[in-house]
């Protein structure tokens, strides 16, 4: 009894935490006024080469972690990144532990639901990673359909080979869903064109894989508290930095030219 | 070998501030929990119905939640209920707010174990001391403490042990210990991506530290093994 | 006068009565066993003489002082009832040495902490200490267990426990010695070594109140003899009145289960 008790109150405490999660107690419409006020914009990333990344001095650097910060120099205040856990990234923006979510962001409908998002910036795509020796093995999409699929729980790669109607593993990361099929205890994985460049092939973690098809093209976005006047000025900043080339220079930099969205 | 030697030295870094990172989360909740367990365990041991209901309670919701979620509420539940972040958003308020569910979560499972140890002194160690005129205070730092000591070594040991891999959970709310930095090397960091062996190093840490632990805890046990 | 009188105790344990006004006394020097079957209220008796029960009536006096009056609050204060205990020594069945202590700092630590209270402890602390652990020594030899004084009490067999818990009780010099049964957790051989002892301490006069289920022990080494059925003294007299011949009913029948 005591136990069944114990789950119903954990469970009520989980439903105030996430009921409350969506509704706003602050007005973030004044969020441009409060970061200038704080004279720091807060970013929220992870450790994501290449959009976000530390170099050799421990500083962020990367696609996004240059634009974030050009853009808050634009604002005229600093730059502070924090590293969060992804699956928490709501509640950090919610609870005010960040301004904003940078990240290679894929813009899907639950993120757009719960945020106020930019503009796309980048197009990406999700990519079937196999081993390397199989790969001739496949003409297209179609050939692979009797394999099995590890995919990121709740990712766009889930909902891609969902929509294929092809076996699915849902694990908790990509890292993991690549992981599986260096163990090969899944046939293939979906992840992010961006990862999967960064982390397959020669002189990678997993030189003996590779990635072949994209299955669905996607977009990504950078997200603010719901509301947040924020959202309007990124916007601003972002059509002023594609018109001046500053955005595909950047692209240039780190190895994603071509992949920039016209603002 | 010649990747592995490169990358050993990055990989040892980053394990190594994780690693710090862990120990100092293990040392603080050990520093705060063990008193205010004795505090809480005196409190739903009291003859003041209130008093001992309510501790009672505490430790029945403490218990009874996962750690997981004690963690999440208490760093979200000021900034998205109270609209007042109480933490910040640097390593400095993940880390506090960390210490605080921790402490108060462990103080409660050693309230269970040092309630437990009190009891099961036998009533006629207080008698024997009372008719030998001893007070109250004598009683318990003379007599029942060692004896209650030596009852709670080994489930405390275990309790200890499992806090040192416990610890990994505060990953939850992003703060950085060694499993997030052996972590960040399988999804790519500082140029490494894909490799599990740092995660193995990381098991080898764990694992140096518990038998280090467990060492000095059976240390501890045989010490109190000159009586029954 | 008599160093220890008892009127009319009465305690009740949740409706049941278990001591049914208690009433006597006893002379200075002479030896008191209280038989009778468990149940019939002779431990809690012991227990309300060392105060760790309560009486809801009657008083308790030592050389002519009123240590308890249940009609006087100030008799019941904590403070004071911790010096009225040491007019009498306990020994319990069960000894209830402090296991982490060898037979020498079990019969040591009350004293010394009573030392400690001493305004010239300080000054004095070594010759204190000295004095206390050769008082110590000389009872533990007494006892018979020189050869036992740093052994831990799981190191001793039940009868050496027992007798360091009598050497432990007799450190503090009490006016009246009492034993709970201090056999019953013994084998008979045992036994027959704390028998000798009890019997060595009224050779020399020691004030003793003896609650126990050998007969025979009782018999010889008694004044005085109460028999306790439900709660009441049924008979008392000397050994000889109460063993040879007994006037009540209820005593006989208890006197001849055991013969049997």
């Amino acid at each position: 009894m005591k136990k069944i008790l114990a789950l119903l109150l954990a469970a009520m405490m989980v439903f105030a935490l996430c009921a409350c999660g969506g509704s706003d107690s602050s007005s973030p419409a004044g969020d441009l006024d409060a970061v200038k006020a704080a004279g720091k914009l807060v970013v929220g990333i992870t450790d994501f080469e290449p959009m976000d990344y530390q170099n050799a001095d421990g500083e962020w650097v990367g696609f996004d972690a240059d634009l974030a910060a050009l853009f808050a120099e634009s604002l005229g205040v600093d730059v502070e990144f924090i590293e969060i856990d992804w699956d928490n990234k709501i509640l950090e923006l919610n609870n005010k532990s960040i301004d904003c979510i940078w990240n290679g962001m894929t813009l899907t409908d639950e993120v757009t639901a719960a945020a106020s998002c930019s503009k796309p910036y980048m197009r990406n795509a999700q990519v079937i990673v196999i081993p390397a020796a199989d790969a001739d093995q496949y003409a297209d999409v179609e050939s692979m359909s009797g394999l099995t699929f590890a995919v990121e729980a709740g990712s766009a790669g889930e909902a891609a080979v969902a929509e294929l109607g092809y076996t699915a593993t849902p694990v908790s990361t990509q890292a993991n869903a690549l992981m599986e099929v260096a163990a090969d205890t899944s046939d293939a994985a979906v992840i992010d064109l961006l990862m999967a460049y960064a982390m397959t092939g020669e002189g990678t973690g997993y030189a003996d894989l590779t990635y072949t098809f994209s299955l669905n093209e996607e977009e990504y976005g950078v997200a603010f508290r719901q509301g947040s006047d924020l959202t309007d000025a990124l916007n601003s900043y972002f059509a002023a930095a594609y018109a001046d080339g500053t955005m595909d220079s950047l692209a240039e930099t780190y190895g994603l030219a071509g992949s920039v969205i016209a603002q | 070998m010649e990747l592995f030697q490169q990358q050993l030295p990055i990989v040892l870094h980053s394990l190594n501030v994780g690693f710090l990172q862990t120990l100092r989360l293990f040392a603080i909740t050990l520093i705060g929990a063990i008193p205010l367990g004795l505090l809480i365990a005196f409190g739903s041991m009291s003859r003041f119905k209130p008093l001992s209901l309510v501790m009672r309670f505490i430790v029945w919701v403490v218990r009874g939640t996962p750690l997981m979620i004690q963690l999440l509420i208490i760093f979200y539940f000021p900034g998205l209920v109270l609209g007042n972040n109480v933490w910040g958003s640097g390593e400095a308020g993940r880390f506090l707010a960390s210490a605080i569910a921790f402490i108060v979560n462990y103080a409660c499972y050693f309230s269970e174990i040092y309630r437990g140890g009190i009891q099961s002194v036998p009533v006629g160690q207080q008698e024997a001391g009372l008719v030998l005129g001893m007070t109250r205070g004598q009683i318990f730092f003379r007599v029942t403490l060692l004896q209650v000591i030596k009852r709670i070594v080994p489930p405390m040991s275990n309790e200890i042990i499992t806090l040192v891999k416990d610890t990994s959970l505060a990953r939850i709310i992003a703060l950085q210990e060694i499993i997030w930095a052996g972590q960040s090397f399988l999804k790519g960091s500082q140029g490494i991506s894909g490799a599990i062996w740092p995660l193995f190093f990381t098991a080898i840490y764990y694992l140096v530290f518990t038998g280090v632990l467990t060492v000095l805890l059976t240390g501890l046990e045989k010490k109190l093994g000159y009586f029954r | 006068m008599a160093i220890l009188e008892v009127n009319n105790i009465r305690k009740t344990f949740d409706k049941t009565e278990v001591l049914r006004g208690i009433s006597f006394s006893l002379e200075k020097g002479s030896a008191l066993s209280i038989i009778g079957s468990s149940g019939s209220g002779k431990t809690t008796l012991l227990r309300c003489l060392n105060f760790l029960e309560r009486p809801d009536e009657g008083t308790i006096s030592v050389n002519g002082e009123l240590l308890f009056d249940v009609a006087d609050p100030t008799t019941q204060r904590e403070s004071e009832i911790r010096k009225k205990r040491l007019h009498f020594g306990l020994v319990f069945q069960s000894f209830n040495l402090f296991p982490q202590y060898t037979a020498l700092e079990n019969v040591m630590l009350a004293k010394e902490l009573l030392a400690k209270e001493q305004p010239d402890y300080k000054s004095r602390k070594k010759e204190v200490h000295a004095q206390i652990e050769a008082q110590a020594r000389a009872l533990l030899a007494d006892m018979d267990l020189s050869g036992r004084v740093d052994h831990y009490p799981h190191q001793l067999s039940g009868g050496q426990q027992q007798r360091v818990a009598i050497a432990r009780a007799l450190a503090l010099q009490p006016d009246i010695l009492c034993f709970d049964e201090p056999t019953s957790a013994l084998d008979p051989e045992l036994t027959r070594e704390v028998l000798r002892v009890i019997r060595g301490l009224a050779d020399q006069h020691t004030t003793m109140v003896i609650v126990t289920h050998e007969m025979s022990f009782a018999r010889d080494v008694s004044d005085q003899v109460i028999f306790m059925d439900d709660g009441s003294i049924v008979e008392q007299g000397t050994p000889d009145a109460v063993f040879n011949c007994p006037t009540q009913e209820r005593t006989k029948r208890f006197l001849e289960s055991f013969s049997q």
